[in-house]
């Protein structure tokens, strides 16, 4: 057998955590061995406390217990994203973890609701869709994942503490064999022909060389940006915020979605988690400069501020590869959207989660680092164009940044998409990446967007039988939503957090 | 919104034609959407037969048609899978099978597993893991339940004209008006055409045009934009020889495919009859030497007339183009290797379906249908290269110039990454999965020179028994399967039973 490959990760936040538990769990020692730098004078910029369905394949992937990590990192269950004032003030939708209609109608549902709407139907699509249903009632159980009936018609994920979640892994990864080195670096040593890094220098004189690094060093992308060159490429003139600020709040109603509300210059998160409420403003500097944003934030929270506002700087865009010579970027050190979708814990996990079946050996093979590139790409560039359509439909006119949004160019992929929408209502599928036709849908009609026309098939059944099933289906949600539990008083049986109380506030969180 | 649609036109012939007939009929015409085919005359020769995927039960479902007829009138076997000889030197034949299941394993691919275990001595060759392939080879027909660990399942051979014939009465009986035509002329103004000259002078009308009429292109033909773009640089056959052998007995479940110096030749098995086809090279081989070596090549008693034909594979510039769609073989043209014809139809159907235009005013659906279809043909197309690429036929000027053809961009990426890690990239619009394509690449000898590493995850003794279990699972489910020709008598019960006991042996 050969010698096992070096790993080495730089960073310990979110991304260098969930990168050292998933490759020690699913890689036996013998092949690779995986050690971790982080310095605790190092702030962290523990990204996103509300996350996507997928993180659960990554945590059943690895081995966690669903119950105990909730309860270590005071989670809460999440079925969706309410957006509030966003393509017009006073909209309100939610983009559900979940279809809309019945399950394996998602083709031809919106085209028959369209339809319907026309000879006199009341309700909004959002009517019709289970999960958007029990979240704005703040109701929460398990689906069903074997039935076609209403109760496997969503899917959730979780609010919760991405500090602890870190910790969470930390413990985990150091029990299954992590290495964790505490120190910063003070110098990268690379091959000088190859340019690959041969191994880094600690600032206490120790050196730690491997095979492949796994750069998660954050925004400063310290060895994928400036030890290798890797260059930058801006997204900022489509998704213009620059800025956060984010504080933690007393504890709110407990509601199993996350808000996001559209501001004056940005949007501002809410994410309910079982000991305190996360706070923030997502804003850019070209709109409103920052202490403004600042107090807008303090004016807004619905509870008691748990610690003073933190900032964060940032901008859009992601490095032109995340895999060059011998070094991976994972997270900030790759690319950053903002979390308007709740996609940066995402975006670390789809990483990781190309990288393991595509790992090299010792030396790196080109044509597993190119389809790795290429597989990140068309993941930045899906959740790019999705969240650049939250900006570019709006017709808002009551601020500077709603007006530039509606106006600017986007990608030609984006404006194709919406102008198809506008006239057939179709959505195009795609194979990789994260948005499914359901959740293009949501926003579109959400924010405004509804279509001229709609597919003839929809004309088939007669016009007052397709009105007489459309109520029945609404009525059915209701009822069954009736029966669940309360999400509180779901969350209190199955992974209650204990009542002592976390570290709050020490680092700022996206 | 402006005017619906209220008149479709469909021109073309044969089952394509009547497939679009048939799929409209049962959807759009309850819209309250007129449906009219301008049937042209048929180029389908008595030998010709179509060679269906498995995904064709699907649109049978969806029109309700019932498979029972295919087995009573169109002379259907059911097919588990294609079997290629001759095409990688010294290496055994293989079946590409049906399957369908992601295979379990560890929660791996089963081919990281069976990576590795070549490469600690397992002699077992990988079709040996595929049910479908399995199931071909002993003679019996998959029907295995979708949502079992191991899935497998079965396309057919069908009579051309008899299935063309059926669809035809299908729809017509099914309120479709059709008319047999010649085109006399196509009036066009700027992209739209605003009607088509009959041969009898009669001037037909729609707001939506439908080009069926296979590789003539009839119709969008004549759009500007829609200029056909040649694949020969990378499919080199060019000539086409159609015939009919006698019945094979008992009826294997699978089509052989096999290379010759020149091409390659198809032995589709029928109920009564076998048909042939012969696809070749015209600057490596002229007509009457094909016609002089195909009883050798095919090894069975040639029977009736041949028929030649061109083939040239490609596709349109543009596949939709004003109020002018192009469905089937008028979109895009392959040979008819992996089972592919009468799915180009279907594909392009069925997304017609989907993409069907709101109003007769505009067609921003068109962007969307060709940039779909597009991708689809060239995977479709890399597939079918795939096999010349990969061939080890030496000192042979059609193999030796396609192994050296450098392939698509997108074929050098699935090839790439499958030789480093044995994985499969696909691309959006992908007719065929991940387990049929490792089935093309390992049965052409094409391997993976490392697996994922998690598979050193699973300790030896699990691995061992994790290959064994799956070998022991498929003997046992093949063995339930039935027989095709006890199949064909159970799937059509009214067929006539043959004087001789029903076979139960298999070759």
């Amino acid at each position: 057998m050969s010698e096992p490959l070096d790993i080495v990760i730089l960073g310990g936040g979110t991304a260098g955590w969930m990168a050292a538990a998933a490759l020690v769990s699913l890689i036996p020692r013998t092949s690779c061995r995986v050690r971790l730098i982080e310095s605790e004078e190092i702030g962290i910029v523990g990204v996103g406390e509300a996350t996507f369905p997928e993180i659960r394949n990554f945590n059943d992937a690895i081995g966690i217990d669903e119950a105990e990590m909730m309860r270590a990192t005071n989670a809460a269950f999440k079925l969706g994203i309410q957006f509030v004032d966003w393509g017009f003030k006073g909209s309100r939708y939610m983009h559900p973890f979940g279809v809309h209609g019945p399950v394996g109608m998602d083709h031809i549902f919106h085209h028959r609701w369209l339809r319907a709407r026309r000879l006199g139907l009341k309700g909004d699509i959002q009517d019709y869709s289970f999960a958007a249903q029990a979240a704005r009632d703040c109701r929460f159980e398990l689906p069903e994942t074997r039935s076609t009936q209403l109760d496997s018609a969503y899917t959730y994920a979780y609010h919760f503490d991405a500090g602890l979640y870190a910790v969470y892994l930390r413990g985990l990864a150091e029990r299954r064999g992590v290495v964790r080195t505490e120190g910063k670096v003070k110098d990268v040593i690379q091959d000088p022909e190859t340019g690959d890094i041969r191994s880094l220098l600690l600032e206490s004189g120790e050196v730690i060389s491997g095979d492949l690094f796994i750069d998660c060093s954050g925004f400063r992308s310290l060895l994928l940006g400036k030890t290798l060159g890797v260059g930058w490429e801006d997204w900022s003139k489509w998704l213009p915020c620059d800025r956060a600020f984010a504080v933690p709040s007393e504890r709110d109603e407990l509601s199993p979605y996350t808000r996001s509300t559209a501001m004056e210059a940005g949007w501002r998160w809410r994410i309910p988690l079982q000991h305190r409420t996360g706070n923030g403003y997502v804003f850019s500097t070209s709109f409103i400069d920052e202490d403004e944003a600042a107090a807008s934030l303090m004016r807004s929270l619905e509870t008691k501020a748990l610690a003073e506002p933190r900032m964060l700087k940032f901008q859009a865009g992601r490095r032109v590869v995340n895999w060059a010579n011998n070094c991976v970027a994972i997270g900030l050190a790759g690319g950053f959207l903002e979390p308007l979708e709740s996609t940066s814990i995402y975006l670390i996990q789809v990483a990781i989660m190309h990288l393991v079946p595509l790992l090299p050996g010792r030396r790196v093979d080109p044509r597993l680092r190119d389809e790795f590139n290429r597989l990140i790409d068309l993941q930045y560039e899906r959740i790019r164009d999705f969240l650049i359509l939250h900006y570019k439909l709006n017709s808002r006119e009551d601020a500077e940044i709603w007006r530039y949004c509606a106006a600017m160019d986007v990608p030609e992929s984006l404006t194709r998409k919406i102008e198809l929408f506008r006239h057939s209502a179709i959505i195009e599928r795609y194979r990789d990446g994260l948005f499914p036709p359901t959740s293009w849908l949501s926003v579109f009609i959400g924010q405004g967007l509804i279509p001229e026309g709609y597919s003839p098939l929809a004309d088939t059944m007669p016009g007052e039988a397709l009105v007489t099933h459309m109520d029945a289906f609404r009525a059915d949600i209701l009822d069954r939503v009736e029966e669940m539990r309360r999400h509180e008083r779901f969350i209190d049986l199955y992974c209650g957090a204990e009542p002592a109380v976390a570290p709050m506030g020490a680092e700022v969180r996206l | 919104m402006t005017r619906r649609i209220e008149q479709v036109v469909i021109v073309g012939a044969d089952a394509p034609a009547w497939m679009a007939a048939a799929a409209f009929q049962r959807s759009v015409s309850n819209a309250g959407i007129r449906v009219r085919v301008i049937e042209l005359p048929t180029l389908l020769q008595p030998a010709d037969a179509y060679s269906a995927l498995p995904e064709l039960a699907g649109f049978h479902r969806r029109v309700g048609l019932e498979e029972r007829l295919l087995f009573s009138l169109c002379k259907a076997v059911p097919i588990a899978g294609q079997r290629f000889s001759n095409w990688s030197g010294a290496a055994p034949p293989f079946i590409h099978g049906y399957d369908r299941s992601p295979p379990p394993a560890a929660g791996l691919g089963f081919t990281q597993l069976w990576t590795k275990g070549r490469q600690k001595g397992l002699r077992t060759e990988f079709e040996n893991f595929s049910l479908g392939a399995m199931a071909a080879k002993a003679g019996r027909v998959p029907a295995t339940e979708p949502g079992a660990e191991l899935h497998a399942t079965f396309g057919y051979n069908l009579d051309a004209r008899a299935y063309s014939a059926l669809l035809k009465h299908f729809s017509t009986s099914g309120g479709v008006e059709s008319k047999a035509a010649t085109i006399g002329d196509v009036e066009i103004e700027g992209d739209r055409i605003t009607a088509i000259i009959l041969g009898d002078g009669e001037r037909v009308e729609a707001d939506l045009f439908v080009d069926a009429s296979g590789p003539q292109a009839v119709l969008i033909g004549r759009m500007a934009g829609a200029e056909f773009e040649s694949w020969r640089e990378w499919l080199p056959c060019d000539r086409m020889l159609a015939v009919s052998a006698k019945a094979l007995k008992p009826l294997p479940a699978f089509s052989q495919i096999s290379a010759f110096r020149q091409g390659w030749i198809g032995l589709y098995p029928l109920q009564d009859r076998t048909a042939v086809v012969a696809a070749y090279d015209s600057r490596q081989i002229s007509d009457e030497n094909m016609l002089t070596d195909l009883p050798a090549l095919a090894n069975l008693p040639i029977g009736g007339e041949a028929i030649v034909s061109g083939l040239a594979q490609g596709i349109r510039r543009q596949t939709w183009v004003g109020n002018c769609v192009a469905v089937g073989e008028s979109a895009f043209t392959l040979e008819p290797l992996d089972a592919v014809q009468l799915h180009i139809a279907h594909y392009c159907i069925s997304q017609l379906m989907t993409l069907f235009p709101v109003e007769a005013g505009s067609f921003p659906e068109a962007e969307l249908y060709d940039r779909i279809i597009r991708r689809a043909a060239i995977n479709l197309r890399d597939f079918q290269f795939a096999h010349y690429k990969l061939n080890r036929r030496f000192d042979m000027p059609l193999w030796d110039g396609c192994r050296d053809a450098a392939p698509p961009e997108t074929l050098q990426r699935k090839l790439d990454v499958f030789a480093a890690r044995g994985r499969i990239p696909l691309y959006d619009d992908e007719t065929f999965q991940e387990q049929g394509w490792e089935s093309l690449f390992i049965g052409h000898g094409f391997m993976p020179q490392s697996y994922d590493p998690r598979v050193d995850a699973v300790p030896e003794q699990e691995h061992i028994a994790l290959i064994q279990a799956r070998l022991n699972d498929i003997v046992g489910l093949v063995e339930a399967m039935p027989p095709v020709d006890n199949f064909i008598a159970e799937a059509d019960p009214y067929r006539q039973v043959e004087t001789t006991a029903p076979r139960v042996g298999v070759n």
